[in-house]
């Protein structure tokens, strides 16, 4: 689903990553934990292909980075669910308009965006949130949507990065609960945290990174 | 297909509403600079009014021969006439000439002097030619190499003047309509593109969700382009407001009447849904 091939990659001024090569299974769920500054975004942005390797090559879904072409790059994406530690929901969207953004941008039937966006709602609880702002909600809720949006295009990987960053440990616990729920029904599932407490005897493959380079697989 | 077209029209329309604030600064830019813009289009197609009315006012006197016979002047006058430059022409005999004396001095000429000492003349109105420069010395030069003519009298310098301040101002006009112009695209274009800017996070997260770029630009131009028509819509019908309140005070006081036509509107509305396209492409396109 996700291979690291040697890859390398580096900022003008700060570390990025080093020579890192790992593989996520199709579904699998796997955690990446590291200190802050540590590289683990910059890992999340390499496969969502944000950013492309100095050295070595990322395959996401099937497809490479030192293959592709900057215009296919939104075609990757719409495979990946994307989970963000500060949602980015758009504010000026209520909750359903939110989550059917990604429907809409493949083209899909609005009476098919409408049944499978309340489907999504109902399964996290969110159904009767439909008609408000992302402000109007909770963190945890936010969070939810989030996920909420990054199912309902049914992707191949759901990426999550820091997603519990601003919740407090229930909200937190709850929704990485959710997220193996999601496993469970056969996606994968590749999570960024800096709180070890949280991932710690889930059963999950922890890969640690410092300083750029994968220390533990 | 349909499906995502029409999305993205409703979403350029939605946008407008959701962004109520930064859309109506934007609309209220697009509205002062293209009401300035609409003012000196009508300015211009009316400029040839006054200049009209003073040229008709411009008159040639053309003295005849005194042994000129009333046949022969009629000839003349016929000749003058068939100038492309003319617009009319009046023929005064030596009859009339005595008579209008009578009516100015109160003398009759003949009877004091026993003979008639006044010519025949004619007097000529010239065309009222529109926006081009009057120029009347190749007429006058016309006029006076015709036989039977003596003499030809006119505000030479006077016209001149006329003419030359007429074509100064008409200058004037198409360079700070020029500069307004380009003013204008950049006001505008910036504006827009602040409102763009205001939003470069919701791009960023269109980007990432993977929205492709059309995706992306199509609502932020459409927005643009509504914007411009909404606040060229407000200018045109400002305007047009505006010449009929003038042209209600104009007739009290002279027989001039402003004129805007419909090309005025149309040209309007072109020029503002240009600059809003150009202006959120320009600005979508930097954030992409």
């Amino acid at each position: 689903m996700i291979s690291f091939n040697s890859v390398s990659y580096s900022f003008s001024k700060e570390i990025g990553v080093k020579d890192v090569s790992f593989e996520i299974n199709h579904d699998e769920f796997a955690f990446l934990i590291g200190p802050t500054g540590s590289g683990k975004t910059t890992i999340m942005r390499l496969i969502y292909l944000d950013l492309i390797p100095d050295e070595g090559f990322v395959t996401v879904c099937g497809i490479s980075s030192n293959k592709i072409k900057k215009r296919k790059i939104p075609m990757v994406r719409r495979k990946i669910g994307m989970v963000f530690q500060d949602y980015n929901l758009l504010s000026d969207r209520n909750i359903f308009e939110n989550v059917a953004l990604p429907l809409h941008m493949t083209g899909v039937r609005r009476d098919e965006v409408r049944e499978r966006v309340m489907r999504m709602l109902n399964e996290l609880d969110l159904e009767e949130k439909e008609k408000k702002k992302p402000f109007e909600l909770s963190g945890g809720e936010q969070q939810r949507v989030c996920i909420a949006r990054a199912l309902v295009k049914e992707p191949e990987v759901i990426l999550a990065d820091e997603p519990t960053g601003n919740l407090d440990p229930i909200a937190a616990h709850d929704l990485v609960k959710l997220l193996e729920d999601v496993n469970i029904e056969g996606t994968a599932v590749f999570m960024v945290s800096h709180n070890y407490n949280l991932i710690k005897n889930r059963g999950h493959r922890i890969l640690e990174i410092q300083m750029g380079e994968i220390q533990n697989q | 297909m349909i499906d995502k077209i029409s999305f993205l029209f409703i979403e350029g329309f939605r946008n407008l509403w959701r962004h109520k604030l930064t859309a109506s600064t934007s609309i209220f830019s697009v509205f002062l600079t293209l009401f300035l813009i609409g003012i000196l289009i009508i300015v211009g197609q009316n400029s040839h009014y006054p200049i009209e009315y003073f040229r008709s006012k411009y008159k040639i006197e053309v003295f005849f021969n005194n042994n000129t016979l009333d046949g022969q002047e009629k000839i003349i006058i016929e000749e003058i006439r068939g100038f492309p430059e003319v617009r009319s022409v009046t023929l005064i005999t030596k009859k009339d000439a005595v008579r209008i004396f009578r009516d100015q001095f109160g003398e009759d000429v003949v009877k004091m002097l026993g003979y008639n000492p006044l010519p025949g003349s004619a007097v000529v109105n010239i065309n009222k030619g529109g926006f081009e420069k009057v120029n009347l010395d190749p007429l006058i030069k016309k006029i006076q190499a015709l036989n039977g003519v003596d003499v030809v009298r006119y505000q030479g310098r006077l016209i001149s003047r006329l003419e030359n301040f007429y074509q100064m101002m008409i200058n004037l006009l198409k360079i700070s309509s020029g500069v307004i112009l380009l003013i204008s695209i950049v006001v505008i274009s910036n504006t827009i593109k602040l409102t763009i800017y205001t939003r470069r996070e919701l791009i960023k997260t269109l980007q990432l969700l993977g929205a492709t770029k059309l995706f992306i630009k199509v609502p932020f131009i459409l927005e643009g382009i509504f914007q411009s028509i909404i606040g060229a819509s407000l200018a045109f019908f400002a305007i047009l407001g505006l010449i009929k309140a003038s042209n209600y005070y104009l007739t009290q006081l002279i027989s001039l009447r402003i004129q805007g036509d419909l090309y005025f509107g149309i040209g309007l509305f072109i020029i503002s849904s240009f600059i809003g396209f150009i202006g959120s492409y320009r600005a979508v396109s930097k954030f992409l």
